[in-house]
């Protein structure tokens, strides 16, 4: 198994519940690494000393902090976990929530937790059974790499998953870009027949639907290329212009969009034609 | 006005919407830079070839796919921008589902959306609906030479954008081993539980959470800075509880019913970051 990002205890009241800290995310990524192109020997980063001139082993590097008068304050780990000694190995929990109430603009990453041991298992247990029955989401925070992280805790398929969540203050106003829209108002029957549009295509969300397909098109890539195959890269002028629906044409694309839809889901044999591109040009 | 990080157009039905791409949030962490902690001199990342040792410039660089140990396949950057296919710059809707139904183990980041080049129109048109059908519109995006599972939604006056995750970016549940209790919570600690539960229970108020990290990290390095020194933290132990049942009477008798009081008083008063929590209201 993964090796814990942290270790420390979810305190519910008076009650102490042991646990350690996965990702709930695994990264698919396809990763190249840099080569030196004459020769194609890797190409390693390495941590220099600007004064000294030589390469710094990871145990001498230290977090700086820049002062206003251009002086830097070194901070150990210990100095970090100093500044907030409790928070650094417990999350609090603080209240609890609905988590439909939250709204997603807050959500960052989202961790496991795991009891360490049996003996942290009853208390484990007895907090997911009690979120379980309730349907609601404990928040709480606490310091994970250097950074207090507001986090709210919900069971998901019999674990307890953490998401941490950004403060009001880390998210941006709306206003600016909401100020900069010109133009007039959809009328009735435009929004009428675009919510249509929308019933039509409505589903419940399955994750499982949405597969990372270009991931599997870089995949076939690396291999054709591996076979000695070219790789034909489209010239920049080929490449079309986006086009735009401008509004005189909004309520046709629309009208037009229904008919596809609902012809499509008749015959449910024949795939839409959704590859086609048959936007109205400006 | 922030500058955008990327133009595309949104395929809704047979409606193209171009639009442009914002961030929607900003990091106040308190930032570092590594530093040589004998001397305090500044650390270069340098590109070193393995081979010659010698520092090598970027030009002179190259992507390679390893297919086996010590065997690549090269890719210039035009070729490995082939895989983002001709819809590079579309992000077409191919559903729409309600917003509870997505976990929030799938968000990613977020970003807001503004019109494009003569988009106003069909943005203000799909903001409408998105925000009347109380739907979120399910697509895919490439950006950065990577494709994201997105949802887009109605949020205040304009769209958001989040990025979300592929479902086998997932760690299955399974795949953790979650020791078992050798014996139950009992029926009396689980109502206990409950009630504690109950007693916390309060609105999801954001603007009630402050970074209170931020100001005591700032504040050691001040103190550092003067030349203090700073006293190792004491070691903070943690003993799983055996008496659950006590622990969770004393929680209670603690909390003795009063309510988060400050989540209370916030529901009357106006808040002036109110807006931040506006998006949850409007979308029940």
């Amino acid at each position: 198994m993964a090796k814990p990002l942290w270790t420390g205890s979810l305190s519910f009241g008076l009650v102490n519940v042991p646990v350690v800290l996965f990702s709930a995310t695994r990264d698919r990524d396809i990763h190249f690494q840099l080569l030196h192109a004459p020769d194609c020997s890797p190409i390693e980063t390495r941590r220099v000393c600007a004064t000294e001139e030589r390469p710094v082993p990871w145990p001498e590097i230290a977090r700086g902090y820049e002062l206003e008068n251009g002086e830097w304050v070194l901070l150990s780990d210990e100095d970090l976990r100093a500044a907030a000694p409790r928070q650094s190995r417990t999350i609090d929990i603080e209240r609890f929530v609905e988590v439909g109430e939250i709204d997603p603009v807050y959500f960052d990453h989202s961790y496991l937790l795991v009891p360490p041991d049996e003996g942290a298992a009853r208390a484990y247990s007895l907090l997911s059974e009690t979120m379980g029955d309730s349907g609601r989401a404990a928040l709480g925070r606490f310091v994970l790499r250097a950074k207090e992280r507001l986090v709210c805790i919900r069971v998901r398929d019999g674990a307890l998953t953490l998401t941490t969540m950004l403060f009001g203050d880390e998210v941006r106003s709306t206003e600016e870009i909401a100020e900069g829209i010109e133009g007039a108002a959809p009328t009735r029957e435009q929004v009428d027949s675009a919510v249509a549009v929308i019933e039509e295509l409505g589903v419940e969300f399955d994750p499982t639907l949405y597969r990372d397909e270009h991931r599997a098109h870089l995949k076939r890539i690396i291999k054709r290329k591996q076979q000695g195959k070219k790789i034909a890269v489209p010239v920049a002028a080929a490449i079309a212009e986006p086009q735009v629906t401008s509004a005189p044409d909004l309520m046709g694309a629309l009208e037009e969009s229904l008919a596809r839809i609902r012809r499509a889901t008749k015959k449910p044999k024949k795939a839409a034609p959704r590859a086609r591109s048959h936007a109205r040009s400006r | 006005m922030p500058r955008s990080l990327w133009n595309g157009t949104i395929a809704f039905g047979m409606v193209r919407v171009p639009v442009k791409l914002y961030s929607a949030t900003e990091s106040k962490a308190v930032r570092f830079r590594e530093r040589h902690a004998t001397d305090g001199a500044a650390i270069e990342h340098r590109r070193v070839c393995v081979e010659e040792g010698r520092e090598v410039p970027y030009g002179e660089t190259v992507k390679g796919f390893e297919v086996s140990s010590g065997s690549y396949v090269t890719l210039s950057k035009e070729e490995i921008a082939t895989a983002d296919g001709p819809g590079a710059r579309m992000i077409e809707i191919e559903h729409f589902a309600g917003r509870e139904e997505i976990d929030p183990v799938y968000y990613d980041r977020a970003y807001n959306l503004g019109p494009g080049k003569l988009g106003d129109e069909s943005y203000l048109l799909l903001h409408a609906a998105l925000k009347r059908s109380e739907r979120v519109g399910i697509g895919r995006f490439v950006f950065h030479n990577k494709a994201h599972l997105v949802a887009l939604r109605a949020l205040e006056d304009v769209i958001a954008l989040h990025t979300m995750r592929f479902a086998d970016e997932l760690v299955p549940v399974g795949d953790l081993e979650i020791p078992a209790p050798q014996r139950k919570p009992s029926k009396l600690e689980v109502a206990a539980a409950g009630s504690l539960v109950e007693q916390l229970s309060a609105s999801f108020q954001p603007e009630d959470y402050e970074d209170t990290y931020r100001a005591a990290l700032l504040e050691l390095i001040e103190r550092k800075a003067r030349g203090e020194t700073i006293d190792a933290p004491k070691p903070v132990v943690i003993a799983p509880e055996d008496d659950l049942l006590g622990a969770l009477q004393a929680s209670l008798e603690r909390q003795g019913g009063r309510r988060p009081s400050r989540a209370k008083a916030k529901k009357t008063k106006k808040a002036p970051r109110a807006q931040a929590s506006k998006p949850a209201r409007s979308a029940r």
